[in-house]
């Protein structure tokens, strides 16, 4: 699957087995995306949330 | 038997965890705790399965959410004691320290105004860590007062009053590595040395500190379970030092991530998990 990089504008390209809520990368620019929605062939990714203090194990 | 993942970040490890759930014959739902709105003065909640894996990467989120979960009777690894006892370094030093678990040397200054005092009482070098916080983020070490005084100008300056209070511990000398050890109830599943990277000190994967395996021997099982036990047994990562004078303990971890472990494990730590999850809800 493949989506736009709202930053850099290049193609993301996204695995086939991915899920709702993975992280995906743009190889440009490194911009972080999360796997938002995935319907018929189709994804949404939407900008990942910045790593907070609280963040962690 | 079903399993509840929840999560607000979607890791390799959670993925991992499903993976291995439904290789166990394991129903699994994964809960993505940010679109949850909970009652919570309801009579009951409903939705999550036998048992509740907390992977929340968020300490307060994975906290409250367990908070909510326990008062509303659903089993959650791990449980809420666990996550504060872990998710403070102030509660988990002292944990540790009651149980005669061999730990670095650590004091606390309230204010500013004591720091000082306390790291000559430490004796320097000191390491500063904040209460709460991960992946080494923030932790920082002073070898004499100057670099001391620059720290705490910076930590003052911040806007949180839980940032003017100071965790000041010893520095411990040790090769450039530590070692984690991932404990699943009585059980050591994974260990493995985390190297530090060439420039930093510290050992954190997140910092890009690599793992190669570790051997268990005798005196560190024992140092490992008495330490997860000290703040409350569940599914851990205990971090350990070689030191001088023998193992130090000086972290225990509640939200485990094992990504770096596994480069090091022969065998699947998710599966271990998913077992441990599973004998727990049947219990």
């Amino acid at each position: 699957m493949k989506a736009k990089c709202e930053e850099c504008d290049a193609d993301i390209s996204v695995p086939d087995d991915a899920i709702v809520g993975e992280i995906v990368k743009c190889k440009e620019c490194g911009s972080d995306y999360e796997v938002a929605e995935i319907s018929k062939g189709q994804v949404r990714l939407k900008v990942a949330e910045v790593a907070e203090e609280d963040w962690g194990e | 038997m079903k399993l509840t993942i929840t999560f607000d970040r979607l890791r390799l490890e959670e993925k991992e965890l499903v993976k291995e759930a439904a290789k166990a014959g394991c129903k699994t739902d994964l809960v993505d705790v940010r679109k949850l709105s909970l009652n919570i003065t309801g009579k009951k909640i409903s939705g999550f399965g036998d048992i509740v894996l907390q992977r929340c990467i968020s300490y307060y989120r994975s906290l409250y959410l367990t908070w909510i979960l326990e008062n509303h009777g659903m089993r959650v690894i791990n449980t809420a004691k666990v996550a504060q006892a872990c998710g403070n370094k102030l509660l988990t030093s002292m944990l540790l320290a009651k149980a005669g678990v061999p730990t670095p040397k650590t004091y606390v200054a309230l204010s500013s105004e004591s720091v000082f005092e306390t790291a000559d009482k430490v004796g320097y070098p000191v390491v500063l860590k904040p209460f709460t916080g991960s992946w080494g983020r923030m932790v920082d070490i002073a070898k004499e007062p100057q670099t001391l005084n620059t720290i705490v100008e910076y930590r003052e300056a911040m806007q949180s009053p839980i940032d003017h209070m100071y965790y000041v511990q010893e520095f411990v000398k040790r090769p450039p590595r530590d070692i984690r050890l991932i404990v699943a109830g009585d059980e050591i599943i994974a260990s493995v040395y985390r190297n530090a990277p060439k420039d930093d000190w510290r050992t954190n994967v997140a910092r890009g500190g690599t793992t190669t395996a570790f051997k268990l021997n005798k005196e560190i099982e024992e140092i490992t379970l008495k330490a997860a036990e000290a703040v409350g047994g569940g599914l851990v990562g205990v971090d350990a030092m070689e030191s001088k004078s023998g193992y130090l303990v000086h972290e225990v971890n509640n939200t485990v991530e094992f990504k770096g472990a596994q480069a090091s494990t022969e065998h699947k730590i998710a599966r271990k998990i998913v077992d441990y999850a599973v004998a727990e809800a049947k219990r």
